[in-house]
């Protein structure tokens, strides 16, 4: 028994940074924001005893209804043509031999190292009213200038585009790990049964690259109910409800309107969202074959 | 013995210069001044920092609006945070409310030699809550009516003065519009029309123009308040639509229209002044501009109008120290003196006795517009209100909705109404 | 005469692949060109795909008159520490959970797998509050503690520890190894790839890391980079090349970085596609 308890401390010992990390920065935190939605405390110090006030709130703040139904249009546009796209652009980078093949790959996946600033600079200047080169192309196609981040209308598919441009490469890379996995005997043996490239793509390729498929979709979609950095930049001094997403709103109640409780409330909320979403997706993707 | 001598002497005044540099008080400063009104104020602080050797001022200028005011305010709930930094006198009472400011008391403004007198009695009692001083005036800026003289001229709407003519009255002016678009400009007039302020200032001078209350006695737009409003609003929207005025335009843009003579008129601020100074000294403008008050459209002549001032935040925890506060009210009392130069940067200076000088009365454009002093009118006195503040986020959801045609102007000045009230309530 | 068969659609695909290429990566040399001319050719009408008038005014302007040194250093430290802590907490953790037996190894592990990706976004109130608390508002420490929780890490080193075959640990056991040595002469080793994914990874996800850092410095002097060129203005006239330079200044070592290791920084993250979530 001796050996046991030892045992015990050793494995303590390793598990001891990330389970302290975790309790001091994570479990507290948690626990705390579920305390702070009872409140109606300001961001720096305590408050009264609410009850269940600012959840009754939630449901009938129209801002929060916005930005809630604002997350869910970002997700629809980022998620799947984010995954489909990747996995396209892959097939693409794959067909490539040698430089050729690197070049292409650095250029897809160049934006995904940049910092999020740095993309916000570069479309707020490609994308400017007045000087952005994207305006040529309006006026020739469209029409007219378009002050994009400005226009209910254009903000969030323009941002959802941005953001498909900044991060895809990472996507990208994983689905070129995944063709690299399928052995090309599987499309030789298809080819002398005469297979094209379509069929080859549907019974070979698209069922074979389903794990990583999954895993896109899973990282693209709890990463896109997160969204805030790139949209706040990019749509700041403008009309921020056009736009307004779950996290934006956090950031709204409790830094700017000082809201700490009613801020931890939205706060809450978008946890749980998270958690469920993230149930529901790992049963509907576990229901699929492997 | 002699080498010695004045090796030691070398050494005494090194330690004399050492520790004068640490005796310096550095002084943290925060601003949202950019453009023209930036480059003005960083020469103003290079000045002071050359002439007060014992002082230096840090200066960051952060983004205007909501970006600065949510900076300030959240890092004086965990004493962090400039040591000064400017002020919208229309936000006072909001800053106070959420216990952002301190309060200069007045044995401290007395010691520095600050004195209530020096400034427009309304102006020095806008720094105040419950008879509580928590800022000091810096100036009072307004908008007006920039204007291209050759493309006036063109259309015929140039006064012998050099002025524009025929502008008062709103059918006189939208006539106008129309004439110089038709004459060959892309626009009639500019304005930010994407946005909060660039909306705010001109509809709530519109407004003010018809002897509107925007809030008394706790009610927002009372009565038949909101019908002004949405007069004021539905002008606006006019001009939108009848494609006098650019749509959903960025601040930034809504100023290049207007230099790169694609828009003939630009409502701004008078903060705009020093980009056409400098733009026309470079050669750069392409046509002669001038700037006057602007037009009464309604019934009476209004102008919104707003004060910078410099104010401290409240540190909680890490108060400033009676040193630093010297130097703080020193540096205040300084900018005010030479608020001159800060003329220069269109702005009407809050401190008298430069408003009396020579200099500042031949002072040019600032002579010309002038005169809307005497019927300025200040954002409504709420903790609601001023530079972003709910009326600002209120009137960008529902006036600069409606001006650019998303919501109809009757149901614009309601949301506006309805919105601010709740938040009373 | 059909000995050579020339794949038209083959071709084509590929045309079409050289030409999204060219596309997506247009903004990256629109953005440097425009940095390389003088402001006044910035906003003349047309498009000029190379400057009339070369200049580095830009890149002159950004160094001198802003602190982007400090902000460099900020993010250089910020991204390093954060990097160092969470691959060594994830694979010491990792390491336990895969091949130690303890009390509570099952709960630690559910809890691990139910806090995958972990919404830290949603703890920014709290997490300010605690911060604030510490005194760790405008420091290093501050911008980097909500950083290190990141349990994918765990799970990651977890599976290919997992497939590393006893016989390795075994041996090392009849030779008197201590649990120590074992993790750090043989588990790290044989996965040093996986190591050097993960490192990548989330270097390049601090070094981008914004709303936090954007949220915990209120300085000046504590901001990192990413923050910096967007917080602090500037007090001159039309800056569109300014911004610019400041926004390339800001991607350049890690851009430089990627171009050289290319093949290794791909693989690495290539290996990543391994995990099953």
């Amino acid at each position: 028994m001796h050996t046991k308890s030892r045992d015990n401390w050793v494995a303590a010992a390793f598990v001891a940074p990330f389970v302290i990390a975790y309790l001091v920065l994570f479990l507290y935190p948690t626990v705390r924001m579920i305390f702070l939605t009872f409140t109606d405390a300001p961001l720096i110090g305590t408050g009264g005893w609410v009850g269940f006030k600012n959840y009754l709130r939630l449901f009938n703040d129209k801002a929060y209804i916005n930005a809630f139904w604002n997350t869910g249009y970002f997700v629809l546009l980022t998620v799947i043509p984010n995954t489909l796209l990747g996995l396209v652009f892959a097939m693409m980078v794959n067909r490539q031999k040698g430089y050729v093949q690197s070049l292409i790959l650095a250029a897809f996946f160049l934006p995904y190292i940049l910092p999020v600033s740095v993309v916000f600079r570069i479309w707020e200047w490609i994308m400017d009213y007045q000087f952005g080169i994207a305006q040529y192309a309006l006026d020739a196609f469209y029409g007219e200038r378009v002050a994009v981040f400005r226009n209910k209308a254009w903000a969030m598919p323009m941002i959802a585009f941005v953001t498909i441009w900044w991060t895809i490469g990472f996507n990208v890379l994983l689905f070129i790990a995944g063709l690299r996995n399928i052995s090309q005997d599987m499309y030789d043996a298809s080819a002398l049964d005469g297979a094209n490239r379509w069929k080859q793509f549907r019974f070979i390729t698209w069922p074979l690259i389903w794990p990583v498929t999954a895993l896109v979709l899973t990282i693209q979609l709890i990463l896109q109910l997160k969204i805030f950095d790139q949209l706040y930049l990019l749509t700041l001094g403008g009309n921020v409800n056009n736009t307004m997403v779950l996290v934006q709103y956090i950031y709204k109640q409790a830094f700017q309107l000082n809201k700490g409780g009613y801020g931890a409330t939205v706060a809450f909320s978008l946890f749980m969202i998270i958690v469920v979403v993230s149930v529901l997706q790992y049963q509907v993707l576990r229901a699929k074959p492997r | 013995m002699r080498k010695f001598m004045t090796k030691a002497l070398a050494t005494v005044a090194l330690l004399a210069m050492t520790a004068g540099a640490q005796a310096k008080e550095t002084v943290v400063w925060w601003d949202f001044l950019s453009g023209g009104d930036g480059v003005r104020m960083k020469s103003l602080i290079d000045e002071f920092n050359k002439t007060n050797p014992d002082i230096e001022i840090q200066a960051t200028t952060l983004e205007w609006g909501i970006p600065f005011y949510t900076k300030v305010q959240t890092s004086a709930a965990v004493g962090e945070g400039p040591d000064v930094m400017t002020y919208h006198l229309s936000r006072l009472p909001l800053g106070v409310d959420s216990g952002v400011l301190r309060e200069i008391t007045a044995d401290e403004l007395k010691a520095a030699g600050i004195e209530g007198a020096n400034y427009a009695p309304a102006n020095w009692k806008a720094a105040q809550v419950d008879g509580k001083q928590y800022a000091v005036p810096f100036d009072i800026h307004s908008i007006v009516l920039f204007y291209n003289k050759d493309a006036l001229k063109k259309a015929d709407l140039l006064g012998e003065d050099g002025k524009p003519k025929g502008f008062d009255g709103i059918e006189n002016f939208d006539a106008a519009l129309k004439k110089l678009k038709d004459a060959g400009s892309d626009y009639g007039m500019s304005f930010q029309t994407a946005g909060d302020g660039g909306v705010w200032r001109i509809f709530y001078s519109l407004f003010n123009q018809q002897g509107g209350d925007f809030y008394k006695d706790g009610k927002f737009l009372d009565g038949d308040n909101v019908d002004k409003a949405a007069k004021a609003a539905g002008a606006m929207a006019k001009w939108v639509s009848d494609g006098v005025v650019p749509k959903q335009t960025d601040y930034n843009p809504s100023i290049a229209l207007f230099t790169s003579g694609k828009a003939p008129l630009l409502m701004n601020g008078v903060w705009e002044v020093p980009t056409m100074a400098d733009l026309s000294k470079q050669g750069k403008l392409g046509f002669e501009w001038g700037a006057v008050q602007i037009p009464t459209l309604f019934d009476k002549p209004a102008t919104w109008a707003d004060s910078h001032a410099f104010a401290i935040p409240d540190r909680k925890g890490k108060e400033i120290s009676p040193e630093k506060l010297k130097a703080v009210l020193t540096a205040i009392k300084w900018m005010n003196e030479h608020s001159i130069s800060w003329a220069n940067a269109g702005h009407i200076p809050a401190y008298i006795p430069v408003t009396e000088t020579e200099a500042f009365k031949t002072m040019e454009p600032n002579a010309t517009y002038s005169s809307l002093a005497a019927t300025a009118v200040f954002d409504p006195t709420s903790k609601l209100a001023g530079v972003a503040s709910p009326v600002y986020e209120a009137s960008a959801n529902n006036i600069t909705t409606t001006v650019n045609g998303d919501m109809d102007p009757q149901a614009g000045a309601e949301g506006l109404r309805d919105e601010l009230q709740a938040l009373q309530e | 005469m059909n000995i050579v068969k020339i794949d038209f659609a083959g071709r084509l695909i590929t045309l079409v692949t050289l030409a999204i290429a060219i596309v997506w990566a247009f903004p990256l040399y629109w953005a440097i060109i425009t940095t390389l001319k003088p402001e006044f050719e910035v906003v003349q009408p047309g498009i000029n795909l190379l400057p009339k008038t070369w200049t580095l005014e830009s890149y002159a302007h950004v160094l001198t008159t802003t602190k982007i040194g400090r902000w460099y250093l900020n993010s250089v430290v910020v991204s390093v520490v954060v990097t160092i802590l969470v691959v060594m907490m994830g694979a010491l953790c990792g390491y336990a959970l895969s091949q130690l037996r303890f009390r509570g190894r099952t709960v630690l592990w559910f809890t691990v797998l139910a806090s995958f990706m972990v919404p830290i976004q949603a703890l920014i109130v709290t997490h300010f509050v605690l911060m604030s608390q510490l005194g760790l508002i405008n420091t290093w420490l501050g911008i980097i503690l909500p950083q290190l929780i990141v349990p994918v890490v765990v799970i990651v080193y977890k599976q290919f520890f997992d497939s590393v075959p006893k016989d390795f640990r075994e041996a090392a056991r009849v030779d008197g190894a201590g649990e120590f040595d074992i993790f750090l002469r043989i588990f790290l080793p044989m996965n040093w790839g996986v190591t050097t994914a993960l490192a990548i990874i989330t270097f390049i996800g601090a070094w981008n890391s914004f709303l936090w850092p954007f949220l915990v410095s209120t300085s000046e002097d504590t901001m990192t980079i990413t923050v910096g060129i967007t917080q602090v203005k500037d007090n001159f006239g039309v800056q569109y090349a300014r911004n610019l330079a400041a926004a390339v200044l800001a991607a350049m070592p890690v851009a430089i970085a990627y171009l050289i290791f290319q093949r290794r920084v791909t693989q690495a993250i290539m290996l990543s596609a391994g995990i099953k979530g």
